[in-house]
């Protein structure tokens, strides 16, 4: 199996300048992992990690200080290989003024051939057909994460780089992301995210990576966990003394 | 190409269903029809009162929406984070700075054109008789709006509030309407050090002067080879502004 992603020493140091005083601080240093294709690779961390900064470093919207990124074999930064992603971010945010049809619509222009039919097919899929009419301001929490999501899957990336996906949801959306998460793999995509949640990453992982002040610190695989039957142990006791 | 009349589309929706945009045309149309209100009490020159405060109440609120759109127009986004899932498509980033430029500009053309017409249909009414050269002076104006939206966006880019970006932009608008005293004094200027400070403003400031065609309205003067001058002028003016900010936005961490 070829790997999805592929990250070498990568290094993110964050600089802060106030009143001429420069102040450095760590996002992520050294990492290396790799993602394998058709996989689903959950990345675990206590808040300011670096899970963060290693998806917007892979996605090009930070620059590293060092280290290496491929995406399919392809080094990256190359923005033409950018089709190969779909990204949900955090906090999905848009355009209120535009509707969410409208919207699907614009990515899907800015993303190339996306055919006018899958732009229907993803909001079936995201189970928003009622609300696509609807502009952006009057969308509930919920209903933005199904728009972000399907902004995600518009060009139909054979990667899918999520932020925190269940971040804020109810248990019945958690569910529904599950299921779409699941069903994703078996269409052979490969997904890799971010979260707090362990019991949903122990859930639906091949593996999981721990980051701990920006520093990987351990590779989890399925069997390991799923033998212990507790990869919340796991965590604490990779992150315990570090 | 196509991605870049996509991010103009969809820049100028956003904007003509803001309900700001309507606030300040249907301001600008109100002050037009006060225009029309003075002029009754313009004595001899009740057409040449409408004619001028007009044009320069239409310049005007092109200049408000122009600024305040374009300080904001890539600095919200980045602060509220939309223009991530614009960064992740496989496009160059310039197409986004230049198609939220044109974007904004065809949204503050639209709204101009449309007071433009109101006006020009009062001119008519008062029995004004038609002058080119009134077609000129609005397509000078809005040629004075790209150069002002282009250095909106640049200081947008540039500093890192909204505030300052507004401050700035509109100071070089109000300098630009002062190049040639500034040019007039750099020339009497004795002391080397502010001699050379006032050199670079005057060479860094866009000369709005070049754009006052609505002074010569009914004057009789003749399309000069200035005109044409002042376009390609305002052309390369834009450009620099525009690949400063792509440069900028390049460099820029998100």
């Amino acid at each position: 199996m070829s790997s999805a992603i592929k990250i070498e020493n990568l290094t993110k140091i964050y600089r802060k300048s106030h009143l001429g005083r420069v102040t450095a601080y760590v996002g992520v240093k050294n990492l290396s992992l790799e993602v394998k294709e058709g996989s689903i690779y959950g990345l675990i961390g206590l808040n300011g990690s670096g899970k963060t900064t290693t998806i917007k470093l892979i996605l090009g919207l930070l620059f590293p200080n060092g280290g290496k990124i491929s995406l399919f074999g392809n080094p990256m930064p190359d923005r033409k290989k950018l089709s190969l992603v779909g990204y949900l971010p955090e906090m999905p945010y848009f355009y209120k003024f535009l509707t969410g049809r409208e919207i699907l619509n614009f990515y899907a222009e800015l993303s190339g051939s996306v055919p006018a039919a899958r732009i229907d097919e993803v909001i079936k899929i995201v189970d928003m057909v009622p609300n696509a009419g609807k502009r952006v301001s009057e969308f509930s929490k919920g209903m933005m994460q199904r728009l972000a999501i399907a902004q995600s899957l518009l060009h139909n990336p054979p990667l899918l780089v999520f932020d925190e996906p269940v971040s804020g949801l109810d248990p019945l959306a958690i569910r529904e992301m599950r299921t779409l998460i699941l069903k994703l793999k078996e269409e052979g995509k490969t997904l890799f995210f971010s979260s707090h949640s362990i019991s949903e990453v122990e859930k639906i992982c091949d593996t999981v990576g721990i980051l701990h002040k920006g520093e990987f610190i351990k590779v989890v695989e399925q069997k390991e966990w799923q033998e212990k039957n507790n990869l919340e142990e796991i965590f604490i006791e990779a992150i315990k003394d570090k | 190409m196509k991605q870049i009349l996509s991010i103009v589309k969809y820049t100028l929706r956003q904007n003509i269903r803001n309900r700001v945009y309507y606030i300040l045309v249907v301001f600008a149309i109100a002050i037009i029809f006060v225009t029309m209100l003075l002029s009754v009490l313009g004595g001899e020159q009740p057409v040449r009162i409408l004619l001028d405060f007009g044009l320069a109440s239409i310049e005007f609120f092109g200049l408000l929406l122009v600024i305040f759109a374009g300080v904001s127009l890539l600095l919200e986004e980045i602060e509220s984070k939309t223009v991530y899932l614009m960064l992740i498509r496989p496009i160059p980033k310039w197409y986004y700075v230049i198609g939220r430029y044109l974007g904004l500009l065809v949204s503050v053309y639209l709204a101009m054109l449309f007071m433009y017409a109101m006006h020009f249909g009062m001119l008519m009414l008062k029995g004004w008789v038609f002058d080119p050269l009134y077609l000129i002076a609005i397509f000078s104006s809005m040629t004075k709006i790209a150069i002002i939206g282009a250095l909106a966006v640049f200081f947008s880019l540039f500093s890192t509030s909204q505030s300052s970006s507004l401050i700035f932009t509109i100071f070089i608008w109000i300098l630009g309407h002062f190049a040639q005293e500034l040019k007039f004094l750099t020339a009497k200027m004795q002391f080397t050090p502010i001699k050379v400070v006032l050199k670079v403003l005057y060479l860094a400031i866009p000369n709005l002067q070049y754009f006052n065609w609505k002074d010569f309205i009914g004057s009789g003067l003749t399309i000069s080879y200035w005109f044409g001058v002042s376009v390609v002028y305002a052309f390369a003016y834009c450009a620099v502004c525009l690949l400063l900010s792509i440069h900028l936005f390049n460099k820029k961490e998100f």
